[in-house]
Parts: structure tokens; sequence; C-alpha cells
């Protein structure tokens, strides 16, 4: 079972590695997402235990691990209030410069380089 | 016990409140200052007894130890917390003398003092992450304050890259949960002793790169300077005085206190990595003109001196990286500061801070340097007493360079001469430097018990 957990936390990483590496910003924010869920299911996997539910557990009985879940919830909520956080951000990017590829953004940078460059030559 | 939780518990409820005001009205923001200024004074007080008395702690909610969540504060924490809100409490109180251009700056930054409070009182590893985003999501949303333009891209990238470090820190959390089957710092770092090496290497490499991400360290660098030379200069101040300690204090707590032996291990590449940085940030530095980007990549050169003494080891280099971190982020702090500003008396201010980057005594930056050099001289390694030369003299020059390029140029003098109080602020920080420098006792004296505790952590540490 614990192989299983960290087969799909590999994949799940490495295709949000990979989109992390592209140039438009939604995919981007996709990336992240799936990282984010991959840290969610590492900490699934660091507590796998079988059992009942630890409400009320008898003295003979095995109880599943309840942290595992209590921490996973709050990664969870961590992880929704960023992912809005990044949409919003890539959002205000799209309104202001009316484009979502870094590539276009960064191209933008260099030519704003250039520009300051040349005032501090002919200061 | 009402000591430990009162300042995370002041500033916690204050954000809260003043998310709901706006924060651009003048009571507000002095109502937020007054907020944080009782969260320093509780967590100076807190200071004191922990100097006093040692360790405190506090299990919430009254379970027995080991079950509930901790709080925990010791000199390292504590040192890490007054720095942290107290740079907090200047840029906020710059701001707000300057004039807050956003509803909800004076709210987001009482709740990344509230992060980073929890953060360095936390005696738990989850909560350490919790607290970690806590103080991050502000940083996300003030790195874009004030900015232009184009600061939303870098702003993008920044939360980006810091995101991606957090999760790699929360697997690595997984990852020390499964190996020992606790949260509890203390507990964690004595079955982590015992674990297999191999997958407790892994752990703390994912350590290494969340922390060297946020300290930005040159591997992990690239995405600091364009999100500092386009912050405001409060927000600047922030990010390098206040949120950069995460990294700094991650790095001694969980390298030194939790995973010594790999500390050990990993103590060459460490060093390696640290002199390349110290050696890229200054050369960045001197190649640049702009005061703001000359400071960003002094920012990465100064962070190697961090990690070198970290990776020295033992009291003396334990020691060094304490007074390190803490002397660096006040000058960082003042120079972001001071660079916003024009007019009489500003230059000298700016100076304190360029003479303390560079270790000129009487300021606090000596002691900084001080300390690193008896860690070099305690690796008993040339090359490496070279190389800190070296690096501090280029931190000299280019520190000097940017002085004479921003104040003595008269076409720099061009600009609206800046409201005396903001002014006579960054004088009051330039004055707290110096006074650091004449009267090191008790930063020496908390470092040294941060130092003790590290390296008896670390199994003596006999060096």
């Amino acid at each position: 079972m614990i192989l299983l957990f960290s087969g799909v936390v590999a994949v799940l990483f490495g295709t949000g590695a990979f989109l992390m590496l592209k140039a438009d910003l939604f995919r981007v924010v996709v990336g992240m997402v799936m990282i984010s869920n991959a840290a969610i299911l590492a900490l699934i996997g660091s507590g796998l235990s079988r059992g009942a539910a630890p409400i009320h557990p008898l003295p003979d009985e095995r109880i599943s691990d309840p942290l595992v879940q209590a921490m996973a919830l709050t990664a969870i909520v961590i992880g929704f209030g960023v992912t809005a956080l990044l949409l919003a951000i890539a959002y205000r990017v799209y309104t202001s410069h009316e484009s979502v590829d870094l590539d276009e953004l960064s191209r933008e940078e260099v030519r704003r380089e250039r520009e300051l460059e040349r005032e501090e030559i002919s200061l | 016990m009402t000591l430990l939780v009162l300042p995370l518990a002041v500033v916690w409820l204050g954000a809260t409140v003043l998310a709901l005001l706006d924060g651009r009205r003048r009571l507000v923001g002095w109502l937020a200052v007054g907020i944080l200024g009782a969260n320093v004074a509780a967590l100076v007080v807190l200071g004191v007894r922990v100097a006093e008395d040692g360790r405190q702690e506090l299990v919430t909610g009254n379970w027995p130890s080991g079950v509930g969540i901790t709080l925990a504060a010791d000199e390292l924490g504590v040192l890490f917390a007054v720095l942290s809100s107290a740079v907090l409490l200047v840029a906020l109180l710059y701001e707000v003398l300057g004039g807050v251009r956003s509803r909800t700056f004076p709210a987001l930054v009482l709740f990344m003092g509230a992060g980073l409070t929890g953060l360095f009182l936390t005696g738990d590893l989850f909560n350490f992450f919790v607290f970690f985003e806590l103080s991050m999501i502000p940083a996300y949303v003030l790195s874009v304050y004030g900015g232009e333009r184009r600061q939303i891209g870098a702003a993008f990238i920044f939360a980006v890259v810091n995101l991606l470090g957090s999760f790699i820190f929360l697997i690595s959390v997984a990852g020390m949960y499964h190996v020992t089957g606790t949260l509890e710092m203390g507990a964690a770092a004595e079955r982590l002793a015992g674990a297999e090496p191999a997958s407790v290497m892994l752990i703390a490499v994912g350590v290494f790169v969340a922390f060297g991400v946020k300290l930005g360290l040159f591997p992990f660098h690239f995405w600091l300077p364009p999100i500092y030379v386009g912050a405001s200069p409060a927000v600047a101040a922030i990010l390098s005085g206040a949120l950069a300690n995460i990294g700094a204090y991650g790095l001694l707590r969980f390298g030194a206190a939790l995973l010594p032996a790999e500390l050990e291990l990993g103590s060459r590449a460490l060093i390696v990595l640290g002199t390349v940085s110290i050696l890229y940030g200054a050369m960045q530095a001197l190649s640049r003109r702009d005061v703001r980007e000359v400071l960003a990549y002094s920012s990465i050169g100064q962070a190697g001196y961090i990690l070198v003494a970290l990776a020295i080891g033992g009291r003396v280099g334990f020691f060094a990286a304490v007074v390190y971190a803490v002397v660096n982020s006040a000058n960082k702090a003042l120079l972001f500061l001071a660079a916003g500003l024009r007019g009489w008396l500003v230059g000298a201010a700016f100076v304190v801070g360029a003479f303390s980057v560079a270790g000129v005594p009487p300021s606090a930056g000596f002691f900084g340097k001080v300390a690193v050099f008896q860690a070099g001289v305690a690796e008993d390694s040339i090359a490496l007493l070279v190389l800190l030369f070296v690096g501090g003299a280029l931190s000299f020059v280019y520190m000097f360079q940017i002085y004479q390029h921003a104040f003595w140029r008269p076409e720099a003098a061009v600009g609206d001469v800046s409201p005396p109080v903001l002014r006579g602020l960054t004088l009051g920080l330039a004055a707290v430097i110096v006074a650091i420098g004449i009267w090191p006792e008790p930063l020496l004296a908390l470092s040294g018990g941060a130092a003790d505790l590290l390296a008896g952590a670390a199994g003596g540490g006999a060096r």
C-alpha cells in the first residue's frame, strides 16, 4: 500500500513539476495544485495504518492513525487558499499585461532593462 | 505560562479585527502599530524570562506532553521572534507615518507578525508548517503593494517558487513523521538520531532546499532580485529583514538541532554552496548601479555567510550563524528603508547600514564579521579565511560605491525631500545598530545561549 502511495505521489509531483516549467501561467497554477496534492498524499502515506476510527478505542482494538488525517485536512485548506490567491495574482497579471505567457512577460522585461541601461549611459 | 500565548494571541486577534477595518485611516494604522508594539513588548518580557530561567514550554489544552501541540520558547526562538517583530514594527511605523496606500496593509503586516511569532515559538513540526504558510501568504500579497505594473509578474514567480519550497518542506515533515512517529521537535530529534541514515538524508535535503529558497541562497536565489527591486521600501524591508529570518532560523533549528549528523555529513557541500553564494552575490552587486538591486544581490551574498557558519558547526559556528543572521536582517531593514528616502541625514543613516554590512566598527556588523572569522579560524582552513576576507572586502567596495552613486552625485539629489519623521525613523534605526555595536553584550549573551543549545543538541559539538 505504501508503495502504491509513493508511486502516485511521484507521478503527481512529476506531472506538477512538468506543468510548472510551462510558460502559460494557468498551467503553472495547475502544476502547483498537483504538487500540493502530492504533498497531502505523502502526509497520508506517512501514517498509513489499518484499524477502526479512534473515537472510543477499546483496549484490544487496532485503531487507525488520526493525526495524519488532521494534518491532511489542514494542508488541504492551506492548499485551497493558496490556489485561490495564485489564481487571483494570475488574473491581475492578465489584466495588467494582457497576456498570461511568461515568455512574453520576460521579453517585455528585457526591453525595459535595455531602456534603463540607455538612460544610465546618457546620464 | 500565559507569557507564551500572550504575544501570539495579541497580534493574531488584532490582525483579525483590523482585517475588517480600512487600513488607510490614520487611527487604524496607529492601532496596528500599538498591537504590534504590544507583541514586541510581550516578546521582550518572554525573552528576559527565557534568559533567566531557560526554556519555557506549554502544551496546549492541558494534554500530556507528547500528545498535545507544544509551544516552546528557547533563546534561539525568542531572539529571532523579537528581531522579526521589531523589524515589522519599524516598517509598519514607516508606512503609517508616510501614509498607507492600501486598506489591507496594516492587517497583512499583523498577520505576518502572527505567523512569524508562532513559527519561532512552536515546538511542533506540523505547526511550524502552518505558521510558515501563515507568514508567507501575507508576503505574497504585500509584494505587490505600492509596486509598479510589472511587479505583479515578479510577485507571481515569487509566490510559485516559495510555494514549491513550502510543499517540499511539507513532504519532509511527512517523512519525519513517518520515520519518527512524532511531531514534537525534541522527541523527533532523539528518534531521528537512531533512524536509518539513507531516509533521513533525503529528509535533510528536502529541508535544506525549502529553507534555501526562503533565504535566497545561491542556486535558489533567482526569484529574489526582481521582487526586492520592485517592492515598496517598507515591504522590501519586511521581506529581507523579517521574512528571510525564517530561512536562517529553519536552517539552524532543523539543520543543527534536528538533523546534526546529516549537517556534519553535508558540511563540505554546504561550505562550497555558501562560498559560491558569497562570491556570486558580491560580484553581481558590484556590477549593479541601482541601490535596491545592489541590496538584493548583497542579501544573497550575506545569506552565504550564514550557511558557511552553520556548516562549520560546533558552538563557534552556530554562534556566528545566529549573530550574523540577526545583524544582517537589521542592516537590510535599515538600508531598504533609507534607500527610499531623500534629504538631509538620510545619507548618514544609509552609510551606517553600509558600514555595518561591510563590518566596520562601531556598527553591529563588526561583531557578525568577527564571529564568522572566529568560526573560520576554528575550521582551520586558510582558503576559507581568505575567502571570507575577500567577501568582506568586496562588500565594502560595493556598499561604498552605491553610497557614492546614490548620495554624492548631483543628479541623484533630484526629487522631493522626504518628510522629517521618516528620516528621523531611519536615523533612529541606524542609532540602534550603532548602539548594538557599542553595547553588544545582550545580543552576544542570547546568541551564546542559542549556540550552547544547538551545540548541545548536536552532541557536545566540542570544537
